[in-house]
């Protein structure tokens, strides 16, 4: 039986601008989609009009965003929440980055429902390595942003007697290495094709990865020599700060920060989780730059010291500052995933024998979830 | 035939360049093959490199045959990770596809051949995704075994390698690009998890890593005090200009005596061809399976074409194919990622099948052929 297809936009921020393009829409009409709901108001927050999706396909129709939420297969980048997920039919399919690792109580309200959750940040290839995913603009989106910021506020930014610029990336690992290569290039590869025109001398980037981040003699020396600081950790033990505040005092007053790891301040649990760089504001898609006099320090909690301070970045979701791009990616990504979905029932994918796709979602869907890391 | 794929034959001929070449596809992508209801031919011997034997192949299907070299070369889709040599070419019928690293861009006598010979291609290296990412490649283990090996002769050769007094290390990466962003992470593991773990517990400093890029290297007074400071200088560049060396024999005297040099790009010295070649780090030796590890005082030095200076040596580690070196994981990782595509070539029932507005993987399968390269269509 042919699946119906609902694409809701997503409401969480002003700034999120993010929907699946109009290709993807065509690509579930070749697919034999019933039908293709999507939200008033689709795409335009990328300036991409409603027609280009109704031309894509015509079992495509536009509705309100109940009406998508009722189609058999809801598909929406981020998990729209626990309201809404209440309100979704049983044995509806809901594809989104679901996080059920570090969600339990997440897992337990869909399998309570009877809701089919493919979760999209567990579509993994055999060797655990992610198949949707858009960590290269995480790294690129947060370091040019941060570039922007200094290209303001250093008198010589683009002179050729000033001295190459000082990075310290934090992190070695896949938002590390987007980061470091973005670092190189001043976040931009046309600004840095004007600089080596320019004869400007270009960007250092040292990287410290956590055998080095915990001797405080070596990075108290590294963070007085740096102009940009980027946190691209991947902590085991998100409660263990990597840049206590008193250590931000090392920094040079004109020193930018820059928060790609994104952990988030949780003082309702005991240790509590906290951001890698003590004192980083947690920031979203409507504000993502902080000044050291910006009242969100103000609304840390109390325990997160905050003395120390330098123009700080951080973005819950870095790849939604360039949302076109973000969903090509997005869009080629889940292509796959959803071509499984519409062809084979859920209960039918084989976990060991099917295609490389059908273990990769069989994985991924939430009542198979437990089991699947259990193996 | 499960899948409407006609008659398909997919043919596994081994790769006998060097002895040191172990590498071939393992039984899981066979499987992957054989369950599409494609049959399979497969040269004897085929994983014997690895520790496999035939019967671990044939026994996975009915449709799994070994055959000989020249059968698995008759195949309609000829699968092989090195292109055949082009002698070899004349082993494949007109009108099968050789699905294999082709490097179109850069050979255009094989491009040039195989249209002649009348031989379609899919070339693994030109599979992208939409974005231009590479869907077949091992860059990873290109940069971990690289530096890997790098640690292993500093290990051998600098005792302040495992000083717990000393400073942090320091790795210079020229170039932050797909091999250089793995680099930088296998360095600052020291090129190897276990090494990692066991100087972390003997309390012995980490490694620095410092990445420039093109808009450094070419600044002299910059490169020749970065070297100076520099124990492991790691060469993941991709150059512009391949005439022209990025560290020239100079800039080598600065680096200190017990410092190393691992060379991850491993480009061939062409002194003939006009323009010329040379290699990024000039006055090095290129090494391959069988070594990797050259002193200063090796013969290969003498080995270099004559016009290459060698005044300025420093310890080398180089290798043609770095990810030769571990063949099962190597292999494991090509077999994942060629699954999916060899699924879509079998969906689509071989060549013609593809579209350049396919599916996620047709298309990258598509843009990848010697059709598409060609601009047949």
């Amino acid at each position: 039986m042919a699946l119906s297809i609902g694409l809701p936009r997503m409401h969480k921020e002003a700034g999120e601008r993010r929907d699946f393009l109009p290709h993807l829409v065509g690509f579930l009409d070749r697919l034999g989609a019933a039908e293709i709901v999507v939200e008033e108001g689709y795409g335009s927050g990328m300036k991409v009009p409603v027609r280009a999706y109704l031309e894509s396909s015509p079992r495509c129709r536009v509705a309100s965003y109940e009406d998508c939420l009722a189609q058999d297969v809801v598909v929406v980048v981020r998990y729209p929440g626990a309201d809404t997920v209440r309100g979704l039919r049983r044995g509806t399919i809901l594809v989104s980055m679901l996080h059920l690792p570090t969600r339990p109580e997440r897992v337990q309200l869909l399998l309570d429902l009877g809701i089919r959750g493919v979760s999209l940040d567990g579509i993994t290839d055999d060797l655990g390595h992610r198949l949707v995913q858009n960590v290269e603009a995480v790294g690129w989106n947060g370091v040019r942003e941060a570039f922007k910021e200094i290209q303001q506020i250093h008198p010589r930014f683009a002179h050729p007697s000033r001295r190459p610029l000082r990075v310290t990336c934090l992190g070695a690992g896949a938002v590390g290495a987007h980061a470091i290569r973005a670092a190189t290039r001043y976040g931009d590869p046309r600004l840095r094709e004007e600089m080596v025109a320019a004869r400007v001398p270009g960007v250092e980037v040292t990287v410290a990865d956590f055998d080095l981040t915990w001797h405080e003699n070596y990075m108290l020396s590294r963070l007085e020599q740096t102009d940009l600081l980027i946190d691209a950790t991947q902590r085991e033990d998100p409660t263990r700060v990597i840049v206590p505040n008193d250590w931000v005092a090392a920094l040079p007053q004109d020193a930018v920060i820059v928060d790609l790891s994104v952990d988030p301040y949780d003082f309702s649990v005991d240790p509590p989780r906290t951001k890698g760089i003590e004192g980083v504001p947690e920031g979203n898609l409507d504000q993502y730059v902080f000044y050291p006099d910006d009242p969100a320090y103000e609304r840390l909690p109390p325990g997160v010291r905050t003395k120390n301070r330098r123009i700080a970045l951080a973005c819950y979701s870095w790849p939604g500052l360039r949302p076109k791009t973000c969903m090509e990616v997005y869009g080629g990504q889940v292509e796959p995933v959803l071509r499984v979905i519409l062809e084979r029932s859920l209960d039918e994918l084989d976990l060991e024998n099917g295609s490389y796709y059908e273990r990769a979602v069989a994985r991924a869907e939430v009542s198979r979830w437990r089991p699947a890391r259990a193996r | 035939m499960a899948t409407g794929s006609g008659a398909l034959t997919f043919g596994l001929p081994r790769m006998h360049k060097e002895a040191g070449e172990r590498r071939d596809f393992l039984p899981p992508l066979v499987a992957t093959l054989a369950d599409g209801g494609v049959e399979v031919l497969v040269e004897r011997g085929i994983g014997s490199g690895m520790g496999f034997r035939d019967r671990d192949y044939a026994d996975l299907s009915p449709f799994v045959r070994v055959v000989s070299n020249e059968e698995a070369f008759g195949a309609d889709v000829v699968l092989t990770l090195r292109c055949p040599d082009e002698s070899e070419f004349v082993k494949l019928r007109p009108g099968s596809v050789l699905f294999a690293m082709l490097h179109l861009p850069t050979r255009p006598r094989r491009v040039h051949l195989l249209r002649e010979l009348g031989i379609e291609g899919i070339s693994m290296d030109s599979i992208t995704d939409d974005s231009g990412h590479r869907l077949v490649v091992d860059s990873r283990d290109v940069a971990w075994n690289g530096v890997e090996a790098a640690f292993d002769a500093l290990e051998r050769s600098w005792p302040g390698l495992t000083d717990p007094h000393r400073g942090a290390v320091r790795v210079t990466v020229l170039g932050p690009g797909e091999i250089g962003k793995h680099a930088i992470e296998a360095a600052t593991k020291f090129g190897n998890l276990k090494r990692a773990a066991r100087f972390a517990n003997g309390g012995i400093p980490g490694v620095e890593v410092v990445v420039v890029g093109r808009n450094l290297t070419a600044n002299d007074a910059y490169m020749r005090a970065r070297l100076r400071e520099t124990d492991v200088l790691v060469d993941a560049s991709q150059r512009a200009d391949p005439s022209v060396p990025l560290v020239p024999q100079a800039w080598i005297a600065e680096m200190p005596t017990h410092a190393l040099i691992c060379d991850l790009v491993v480009d061939p010295y062409l002194l003939h061809e006009e323009p010329p070649t040379v290699r990024s780090i000039e006055g090095i030796p290129q090494g391959n399976l069988d070594r990797w590890t050259f002193d200063v005082d090796d013969p290969a030095w003498d080995a270099l074409p004559p016009g290459v200076p060698t005044e300025h040596r420093r310890k080398v580690v180089s290798c043609y194919s770095w990810p030769g070196v571990y063949p099962l994981p190597c292999m494991e990782l090509y077999g994942i990622q060629l699954a999916p595509l060899l699924e879509s070539l079998l969906r689509a029932g071989g060549m013609d099948g593809l579209h350049a507005e396919g599916a996620y993987h047709e298309r990258a399968l598509y843009r990848a052929s010697l059709r598409a390269w060609l601009g047949d269509d």
